[in-house]
C-alpha cells in the first residue's frame, strides 16, 4: 500500500529512484485527485431541481401573501411544489445576472420593464409563444404600457404580476393648516405651497422624493417628473436622447430637484438616500407633505393604524403641463431553464403562471385580485376595473377616479433597451451629482447622453 | 545532503504548490484573456478579440477619475487613522491596569466579525431617522436635527471611514502591542535614568524599534483600505452621487451592473499593477528600514 | 475606547430584543421598554412576529433570507474550520521545509508563494469564478474551500517558517544524528514544540475565512452553501426587511467570531509576538 510516510523515507535514504518517486507521485496525485471527486460528489451542488420542483424567485415583497398563495396553488395541484425564494428589490438586478450566469436553477421569476430587454438579449429569458401560447392571448385586455413592458423585439414576454403608476401624493391635513385649499399643479405652485409650509413650521422639509441610487424606483421618480412637462421626452422615435438638449424638459427637472435641495431647501437631503420603505415611513409620520410614490403606497400610508395621518395622504396629478407619469409593470418571466425541462414541468409552469396572473377557471386570477384588494398594487388588465370588490377596496384608501386619471395620463419608461439597465444606474448617480450641483446640469446630462451613445454603439 | 533532502522538501511542497498554481497562473492567464476580448454578458456570442480596447475604456473612462478620487480621499482619512488607533490603544494596552485584560480581549472583538458587520452596525448607527448616534447627539444638545450622514457625499466618506476603522484598527493595535512587548524595558529604565521624560523616551526608543513593525501595518492597511469592498456594499452602494464608489466598487460594478466582463478585467489588471507598484515601493523602504 | 469598541455591539444586542415600533422612536430607547424575542422566534421557527400586523403596515415586513441565518452560520463555520486544519496541516510541512531545509529553488518557490498574495482580490474574482464554474464547483464548499486555501497559505507558511525558525535547532539535530526522518522530526518533535504558532495560524486562517465576503458572494449562490457575510448583507441590505429582524440576524452573526475570538485571543498575541520578535 502506498503511504506518504513509504514514498518520503524512500526518497530521503535513496532507496527510491527518480522514477520510483515519480510513479509514486503520480498514483498520489491520481488517488488525491479520486479523493477530491468524491469529496465533490459529496458536496458540490445545490439539491438540484427534483421531479416537479418549480423554482419561483421574487424581491421581498409581502412574503407572507405569496407563501400563501404558493400553498393554496400546490393544493389544488397536485405534484406541483414551488420553491421559493426572495431576494432584496434594491439588490434584485445583480442577484438574478449572477444567478443566471452561474446557471442556477431558477424557473420562473419576477422581472421588471427595467430589465426585460437586458435579461431577453442574454438569452436568459423566453417569450411566452415558446412554451405558453395561450398566455399570449390575455395581451388584448392590457393596458399600453403593460404591453409595452413586457415585449421585447415584438414578443410577449410575460404576465403581470402588478402594474401600476407613479402618483403626486400629498398630506392634506398639511395643507389645512398652512391655509391652502387645493394641490400645487406646476412645480413652481409646489415651491410656493412648500416655502409657506415651512415657514409655518409644519414641516421642515415638505418634499421628500425616493432617489436613494440603489432603489430602481428612483429612475421612474425622475422620469415622471420629467414625462409631467411639455416635451418631456427623454429620448426620440430613434431612440436618439433628446433630455440633453438646452431647455429640455430633464434640465427644467434637474434644476427643480437642485433649486429645492439647495436653495429653497424644501427637499429632505435624506432624499439621496432614501428607498421606498424609508420614504413611506416618513411620510406616515407626518415629516413631510409632498412626495412621488408608487400608487399602492396611497393604501400603505392611508392603512388605519399606520400613524397620526392615517386617511389624510390624497393623490393629484402629476404637477406640471400635461400631467404625464410613468406608468410601469411588473411580471411573472419564463426562463430559458424552464423551456428546456420535461414537458411535465413545463405542463405545472402553464398551470403556476395561469393561477398567478392569467385566467385559471376562466375568470382573473384570484391572486391578482387579492393584491388589488388587500395591498392597493394596480393590476394589468383592464378589465378588472369592473369588479366591485377592487372598486370598493380601492375606495377606502383612494379615489377610483383619479386612479384612473392617472392610469390615463401614465406612459411607458422610454428607452427601454437591452442597454437601459447600464444607462440606468450610470444615471442615478449623474442625477445625484447635478443634485448635489457638484456638477452642471448641462455637463451631467451630456455625460448621460455619452453613456447612452457608447451603450448603443456596442 | 541537499540533494537527498530536495526529494523530500518538493514532495511535500507540492500539495501546496499545486493550489497556489492552479489558483495564480491560470486566472492570471484568463484574466488577460478576458481583458482583450470583448465580453459583455447581454452579447454572449459576440466575443472578438479588441486589442487594449477594454483598458482604453477602463482608463478613459468616466467612472475611473471620479472612484481615484473617492478612493484616495478614503485612504486619506482611512489609513492614518487606522495607524494613530492602533498606536494609541497598544500604548494603552501595553500598561498595566485594572481591566487592561478585559480591554485585551475586547479589543480583538471587532476584527474577528465580518466587515459586513461593521458596515451594517455603523450603517444602522447613522442612520438620519433613527440612529442611535443622532439620537446620543440630539439629546446632548449638540445638534438640533437628527443628520442624515450617510446622504451627504463628504459625511458618508467619513462614515465610511469609521466603520473601517472600528474594524482594522484593533488588528494594528495587535500588531502596534506585540511589536511594543518585544522591546526590552531595561531600554526605558535606562532612558529614566539618564533623565529622559515620556515623550522623550518615546521619541527616541520606542519611534525607532517600532519602525519595522510600523511599515509592516502601512503596507498592510494600505492594501485593505484600497481594495475595501465589503464596507461600501453595505453600507452605501457607493452613493451618494458616487461618493463612495471606491476602486474595487467600481470593478464589481463594471461586471455586474454594467455587464462588461473584458473591461471589469482590464480595470482589475491596472488595479493590480498600481497596487504592485506601491507595494514594492513599500518593500524599499523597508528593506532599507532593516539594513539601517 | 470601551465604549468605541463594545459599543455597538452592544447596541445592536439591545435591539434584537426590541420590536419593530420601539426601534423606530425618536430618540431611540437605550434598553427596551418592551422586550421581546418574537424576531429570534421568526429565525428559528417561521413564525412571523406579530409587532408587524400591528405596525400598520399592508405588506409583511420580513424575508425568508432570515431564516437562512442558521444555515449560513454552519456553513461558514465547517468551511473555515476546513481551511484552518488544511491550513495548519499543508502549511506546517511546507513551514517546516522552507525553515530547515536547503534546496534548489528555494527562494524562489518562496518568494512565488507570498507574491501571489499581492493580488488584489478584485483583480482575480473573475477568473477565479470562471476556474471554480469549470470545475464545476459554485455553490459548493470544495469550491470556497479551495479558494480561501490559495488565500491563507502563504501567510500561514511564511508565519509558521518565521516560528519554526525561532525553535532551538538543537533537539532537532541531536534526533537526527539518532537517525530520525525528516518527516519523524516535524512529527514527532517540532509540531509539539510549535504548538502555539500553530494555533495561531489555525486561528487566522479560519478568522479570515469566517469573515470573507466578496468570494463567498461571487461564487455560492443558494443557502447549500452561501456563508454567513453573504446571508447577512443581503438580509441587512433589503429594505423589505424589518429593522427588529436585521438586528437580530447580526446578532446571532456576531455569537461563534466573538466566543472564537475571545478562546484564542491568547494563542494569537503570542504567535504575533513571536513572529514580530524576528523580523
Amino acid at each position: 500500500m502506498l503511504s506518504i510516510e513509504a514514498l518520503v523515507e524512500g526518497l530521503t535514504t535513496g532507496r527510491l529512484s527518480r522514477r520510483g518517486f515519480l510513479q509514486g507521485a503520480i498514483a498520489l496525485g491520481l488517488s488525491m485527485s479520486g479523493a477530491v471527486a468524491l469529496l465533490e460528489a459529496c458536496t458540490s451542488g445545490t439539491p438540484g431541481t427534483s421531479g416537479a420542483d418549480l423554482t419561483f424567485v421574487v424581491w421581498s415583497y409581502g412574503v407572507e401573501t405569496i407563501k400563501d398563495n404558493i400553498k393554496k396553488l400546490e393544493a389544488k395541484v397536485s405534484g406541483l411544489h414551488v420553491n421559493f425564494q426572495d431576494f432584496a428589490w434594491t439588490n434584485y438586478h445583480d442577484t438574478m445576472v449572477a444567478r443566471f450566469a452561474a446557471k442556477t436553477p431558477t424557473d420562473v421569476c419576477y422581472s421588471s420593464d427595467h430589465w426585460l430587454s437586458e435579461w431577453a438579449a442574454a438569452g436568459w429569458l423566453t417569450p411566452l409563444e415558446q412554451k405558453y401560447p395561450d398566455l399570449n392571448a390575455y395581451t388584448s385586455d392590457y393596458f399600453p404600457y403593460v404591453i409595452q413592458g413586457m415585449t421585447y423585439q415584438g414578443k410577449n414576454y410575460g404576465i403581470p404580476y402588478y402594474a401600476d403608476t407613479w402618483a403626486f401624493l400629498y398630506n392634506e391635513d398639511h395643507l389645512k393648516k398652512a391655509g391652502i385649499s387645493q394641490p400645487p399643479t406646476t412645480w413652481d405652485e409646489l415651491t410656493q405651497q412648500s416655502l409657506q409650509i415651512k415657514s409655518k413650521g409644519i414641516a421642515n422639509y415638505p418634499v421628500i422624493l425616493l432617489f436613494a441610487q440603489d432603489d430602481p424606483g428612483s429612475i421612474e421618480v425622475w422620469t415622471s417628473m420629467v414625462f409631467s412637462l411639455t416635451d418631456g421626452h427623454l429620448f426620440d422615435e430613434s431612440l436618439n436622447p433628446v433630455f440633453n438638449r438646452s431647455g429640455s424638459a430633464a434640465a427644467k427637472t434637474i434644476d427643480w430637484v437642485a433649486n429645492a435641495l439647495n436653495t429653497s431647501k424644501i427637499l429632505d437631503p435624506a432624499s439621496l438616500t432614501s428607498q421606498e420603505i424609508p420614504v413611506v415611513k416618513a411620510m406616515e409620520s407626518g415629516a413631510h407633505t409632498f412626495t412621488i410614490l408608487e400608487t399602492y403606497n396611497q393604501a400603505e400610508l392611508n392603512k388605519s393604524g399606520s400613524g397620526p395621518f392615517s386617511g389624510q395622504f390624497k393623490m393629484a396629478p402629476m404637477p406640471g403641463d400635461t400631467h404625464n407619469t410613468v406608468g410601469y409593470v411588473r411580471f411573472y418571466a419564463v426562463t430559458d431553464q424552464l423551456t428546456k425541462r420535461d414537458a411535465n414541468v413545463v405542463k405545472f409552469g402553464d398551470q403556476f403562471l395561469q393561477y398567478f396572473g392569467g385566467k385559471p377557471d376562466g375568470a382573473i386570477s384570484p391572486v391578482v385580485k387579492r393584491w388589488a384588494v388587500e395591498n392597493g398594487l394596480g393590476f394589468g388588465w383592464k378589465s378588472l376595473w369592473d369588479d366591485a370588490d377592487v372598486r370598493k377596496a380601492f375606495s377606502t384608501w383612494g379615489s377610483p377616479d383619479m386612479l384612473r386619471q392617472n392610469q390615463q395620463l401614465a406612459r411607458s419608461k422610454e428607452g427601454l433597451t437591452k442597454y437601459y439597465p447600464s444607462w440606468d444606474v450610470f444615471t442615478r448617480g449623474e442625477l445625484q451629482k447635478a443634485y448635489l450641483k457638484q456638477v452642471s446640469t448641462t455637463t451631467a446630462l451630456s455625460a448621460m447622453a455619452d453613456k447612452w451613445n457608447s451603450l448603443k454603439k456596442g | 545532503m541537499a540533494g537527498r533532502e530536495s526529494g523530500y522538501a518538493y514532495l511535500t511542497l507540492l500539495p501546496v504548490l499545486l493550489i497556489m498554481a492552479a489558483f495564480s497562473l491560470y486566472p492570471i492567464g484568463y484574466a488577460l484573456y478576458l481583458s482583450l476580448h470583448r465580453e459583455v454578458l447581454t452579447d454572449p456570442l459576440n466575443n472578438p478579440y479588441v486589442g487594449f480596447q477594454n483598458f482604453s475604456n477602463a482608463l478613459h473612462s468616466y467612472y475611473l477619475t471620479s472612484s481615484l478620487v473617492s478612493t484616495a480621499a478614503f485612504m486619506a482619512m482611512a489609513v492614518p487613522s487606522v495607524m494613530i488607533f492602533g498606536l494609541l490603544a497598544a500604548l494603552l494596552l501595553n500598561e498595566a491596569f485594572a481591566g487592561a485584560r478585559i480591554l485585551r480581549v475586547a479589543i480583538l472583538l471587532p476584527w474577528a466579525m465580518p466587515a459586513v458587520v461593521s458596515g451594517i452596525v455603523w450603517r444602522w448607527m447613522l442612520n438620519g431617522d433613527y440612529g442611535i448616534l443622532n439620537s446620543a447627539l440630539f439629546q446632548l444638545g449638540i445638534i438640533h436635527d437628527y443628520i442624515p450622514w450617510l446622504s451627504q457625499p463628504a459625511l458618508a466618506r467619513v462614515g465610511l471611514a469609521v466603520a473601517h476603522v472600528w474594524r482594522e484598527g484593533p488588528l494594528a493595535a495587535i500588531f502596534f502591542l506585540a511589536g511594543l512587548q518585544t522591546i526590552s524595558p531595561d531600554l526605558y529604565s535606562a532612558a529614566a535614568v539618564d533623565g529622559a521624560g515620556r515623550v522623550a523616551a518615546f521619541r527616541r526608543i520606542t519611534m525607532p524599534l517600532l519602525r519595522p513593525t510600523i511599515v509592516i501595518v502601512l503596507i498592510y492597511e494600505t492594501i485593505v483600505a484600497a481594495t475595501t469592498f465589503d464596507l461600501v456594499y453595505v453600507m452605501t452602494g457607493g452613493g451618494p452621487a458616487d461618493a463612495t464608489s471606491l476602486i474595487s466598487w467600481y470593478a464589481y460594478a463594471e461586471v455586474f451592473k454594467f455587464l462588461d466582463l473584458g473591461t471589469g478585467a482590464a480595470l482589475a489588471f491596472l488595479i493590480a499593477l498600481v497596487l504592485l507598484a506601491v507595494i514594492i515601493l513599500y518593500l524599499r523602504v523597508l528593506r532599507s528600514e532593516e539594513r539601517r | 475606547m470601551l465604549v468605541f469598541i463594545l459599543g455597538p455591539i452592544l447596541w445592536m444586542l439591545d435591539s434584537s430584543f426590541q420590536g419593530e415600533t420601539e426601534l423606530l422612536t425618536r430618540p431611540s430607547h437605550l434598553l427596551p421598554q418592551q422586550p421581546t424575542i418574537a424576531n429570534f422566534n421568526y429565525i428559528f421557527t417561521g413564525a412571523v412576529p406579530q409587532g408587524l400586523n400591528v405596525r400598520g403596515t399592508l405588506r409583511s415586513r420580513i424575508s425568508q433570507e432570515a431564516r437562512e441565518v442558521p444555515a449560513a452560520l454552519e456553513n461558514s463555520a465547517i468551511i473555515a474550520l476546513t481551511v484552518a486544519l488544511v491550513n495548519v496541516a499543508l502549511g506546517a510541512l511546507a513551514a517546516y521545509t522552507f525553515a530547515r531545509l536547503k534546496f534548489r529553488g528555494k527562494s524562489l518557490v518562496f518568494n512565488f508563494l507570498l507574491g501571489t498574495r499581492l493580488l488584489p482580490a478584485i483583480a482575480v474574482a473573475i477568473p477565479y469564478y470562471a476556474i471554480v464554474s469549470a470545475l464545476g464547483l459554485l455553490d459548493s464548499y470544495l469550491g470556497l474551500i479551495l479558494v480561501y486555501l490559495t488565500f491563507s497559505l502563504p501567510f500561514t507558511i511564511w508565519f509558521l517558517r518565521d516560528y519554526i525558525i525561532s525553535l532551538p535547532i538543537d533537539i532537532e539535530e541531536a534526533a537526527q544524528i539518532d537517525g530520525c526522518s525528516r518527516l519523524q522530526l516535524l512529527l514527532r518533535i517540532v509540531l509539539p514544540l510549535a504548538a502555539p504558532g500553530l494555533a495561531a495560524a489555525g486561528a487566522f486562517a479560519f478568522m479570515s475565512s469566517y469573515n470573507e465576503f466578496l468570494f463567498a458572494l461571487l461564487l455560492t449562490q443558494t443557502i447549500s452553501s452561501q456563508t454567513l457575510p453573504v446571508i447577512l448583507s443581503s438580509v441587512a441590505t433589503n429594505p423589505d426587511a424589518s429593522l427588529a429582524l436585521i438586528a437580530t440576524s447580526v446578532v446571532l452573526a456576531m455569537v461563534p467570531p466573538l466566543l472564537f475570538a475571545i478562546a484564542f485571543q491568547r494563542f494569537l498575541t503570542r504567535g504575533l509576538v513571536a513572529a514580530l520578535g524576528k523580523g
